[in-house]
């Protein structure tokens, strides 16, 4: 009871210079709208991501062609062949269970008067089964597609939308950069997998797509399924030994090709938040303390301006205690105010950012903004203290004289 | 500063009566302030000792100081001393804050009624007119029923219609049993207590109870005085005008003395 009346006081204090008292408090704004800002995007893009590479699985090894220092630069260097994915299921049939190479290009797919782009992917019959991702209607690509380099196709449910509406596909010929295909099935709706975003991606066999459609040599990536999540390190030694062979790299060598696994992104990602989220944190901890310093600036004044406030309450009976708690809690109030807003304009930032890019996420957890008021209050205290004992330390009898 | 020790107060003795109105004349540095702030535990003599009651003020702590300022003294200013940005009744209301209990809105609320302002509780002190603002001040001091009420120059601030009626809230407190200290520099006030003390240089230089005779004797030469200077010179006497201020007003020009150098 006692307490509330002392924070109704408080407030009561603050009403009347209350823009002034935001204004100080700039400093807090700021540093926590950051906090809240870089926590919102830090989060949503980490979920974002995260769920892209949950949907890899995790018992996938991914591999991609290398990259050399030439000249100061990276350099990629093409190494990936389709002869690889064979020898690589071949030599270690008991810890990999699929292999799955692939070449991604780019498209223009026709249909009579109807045309849209969209990204082709060659790949052979396990890719559907490694990705969970499969066949709504008709069927998917077999051995004998990639073997006999057919000429059949099947679409990503974007694709089959935009050329068929509710038409049915399968049966129908669809062109494919000039080329004649003929449709075998339509995937499910899935929107993105991997970056990838597959509902605008038509699938050809390997072979096809790389003599056929894009003339090329190299993959563009080898997806390795190995046979439980914990057989992964086992099979990335696996990988690595039998690509060095093939490629027939000496010992010592720079590897031609880079290995990895949704855990290293994600430690990679984790990583690159970190940096980020300290950026962010010593902008924020800077802003904190120019709000403090702020915050203690104002209260100073306040206690000048109300010296004779001050003396009054010690003549009617508060007790030096009192009067620090509070100039205390006003401060402590003040920055939670400060620390509201910035709570707001972080979370407007971050939600603008987001609408802007049309590419972050934003998540904003309950917790950070629990932590950012706290912190904010925090500094409101610590500030505080100066300008509290001073007024807790004035002489009654002076301060009642006070002009 | 700080070389010499000044005595503010030099061999006080006083004993005021329970239910006493006393009133305290001096010119500025005769010490008449030090003695308030003492009495009302604002401050501590150097020296010497101090009894409230029962109570012996100078052997109390600062928590306990502040507990007697809050429950058996009220203090009045000259310059009112209302918090500006609240409304007469949060400012009655806080002493009965600093008394560490629950209380009812209506205590604040029946105190600004007992100085006649039960309607101007929720106006702000610029709201109100300064005889008002004296008022609420009053009503901030009594509400928490105190033993005694130390006023320094209640009426100072105030023209003598309005420090009349103030006056006359002073006597009605006295009526009930309070007992009053009060500090001015008119002797037409000084005089409506029943007792008057004169200090110089710290030290109590004339002790009288106040008669009937005496108190219209001081009254009616206030009046001359007034009428005199109205008739000759106008309302307000020239400033190298001693035959005007001579008796009357013990301040008006000296420099205020710093009491506060009793501390060192």
């Amino acid at each position: 009871m006692f307490f509330l009346r002392i924070m109704r006081m408080a407030i009561k204090g603050l009403q009347t210079n209350l823009l002034r008292s935001l204004l100080a408090t700039l400093g807090v704004i700021i540093g926590v709208g950051a906090v809240v800002a870089a926590v919102s995007i830090l989060e949503g893009s980490q979920r974002d991501i995260l769920e892209q590479f949950e949907s890899l699985g995790a018992d996938q090894v991914i591999v991609v062609n290398g990259q050399r220092q030439h000249g100061g630069r990276a350099v990629s260097v093409n190494s990936l062949l389709p002869e690889d994915a064979d020898a690589i299921r071949r030599e270690h049939e008991k810890i990999i269970t699929a292999t799955v190479p692939q070449f991604q290009g780019a498209g223009q797919i026709k249909y009579f008067q109807k045309n849209t782009g969209a990204a082709v992917l060659g790949t052979t019959e396990d890719y559907d089964e490694v990705n969970s991702y499969l066949v709504a209607q008709g069927r998917f690509i077999t051995r004998e597609d990639v073997r006999g380099n057919a000429m059949v196709t099947v679409l990503g449910y974007g694709v089959a939308e935009k050329l068929f509406g509710s038409l049915p596909a399968v049966g129908k010929n669809v062109k494919i950069n000039g080329k004649s295909f003929s449709v075998i099935g339509v995937m499910e709706e899935r929107g993105t997998l991997g970056f990838i975003e597959v509902d605008n991606q038509v699938i050809v066999p390997l072979t096809t797509a790389m003599d056929r459609l894009f003339g090329a040599r190299y993959l563009t990536m080898l997806v390795v399924r190995a046979s439980g999540t914990d057989k992964v390190p086992e099979t990335i030694d696996a990988v690595r030994q039998t690509l060095r062979a093939e490629h027939r790299l000496k010992p010592g060598e720079e590897e031609d090709f880079q290995i990895f696994t949704q855990e290293m992104i994600k430690q990679q990602f984790g990583q690159f938040a970190a940096i980020f989220a300290v950026v962010f944190y010593s902008i924020a901890g800077i802003s904190m303390v120019v709000g403090g310093i702020g915050i203690m600036n104002i209260m100073t004044v306040s206690v000048t301006e109300r010296t004779r406030e001050i003396g009054v309450r010690i003549a009617v009976g508060a007790r030096r205690f009192d009067i620090l708690r509070q100039f205390l809690i006003e401060a402590a109030i003040i920055s939670f105010l400060g620390g509201g807003l910035g709570v707001a304009c972080g979370w407007a930032m971050a939600n603008l950012l987001s609408s802007v890019t049309q590419v972050l996420e934003i998540y904003t957890p309950p917790m950070a903004i629990v932590v950012a008021l706290l912190m904010a209050i925090a500094v409101g205290i610590v500030s505080g203290i100066y300008p509290a004992i001073r007024a807790a330390r004035l002489d009654p009898v002076e301060a009642l004289r006070y002009e | 500063m700080g070389d010499s020790v000044v005595h503010a107060l030099d061999g006080v003795g006083l004993t005021i009566q329970s239910g006493e109105f006393v009133s305290i004349t001096g010119p500025s540095g005769s010490g008449k302030s030090t003695l308030m702030h003492i009495v009302g535990c604002l401050d501590r003599p150097t020296s010497g000792a101090l009894q409230l009651g029962d109570k012996v003020i100078s052997a109390m702590s600062d928590k306990q100081l502040a507990q007697v300022r809050n429950r058996e003294i009220g203090f009045v200013f000259q310059t009112f001393n209302l918090i500006n940005r609240t409304t007469a009744l949060d400012n009655v209301t806080v002493p009965l804050i600093y008394t560490r209990r629950s209380y009812a809105k209506k205590t604040a609320e029946a105190a600004l009624e007992r100085v006649g302002l039960g309607a101007r509780g929720r106006h702000k002190p610029s709201e109100l007119s300064g005889g008002e603002c004296q008022r609420v001040a009053i009503a901030r001091a009594i509400v928490n029923n105190p033993k005694l009420i130390l006023a320094d120059e209640p009426t100072g601030n105030l023209d003598s219609r309005t420090g009349k009626q103030i006056m006359r809230i002073f006597h009605e407190l006295h009526d009930s049993g309070i007992t009053i200290l009060l500090v001015t520099h008119e002797m037409d006030v000084a005089v409506q207590a029943n007792r008057t003390i004169h200090m110089l240089d710290g030290k109590i230089v004339q002790d009288i109870a106040v008669d009937q005779s005496y108190r219209e004797q001081i009254i009616e030469a206030v009046k001359a005085t007034e009428m005199h200077l109205h008739r000759e010179e106008g309302p307000f006497p020239p400033p190298d005008d001693e035959r005007a201020t001579a008796a009357l007003q013990h301040e008006r020009r000296g420099a205020s003395a710093r009491t506060t150098d009793l501390a060192e």
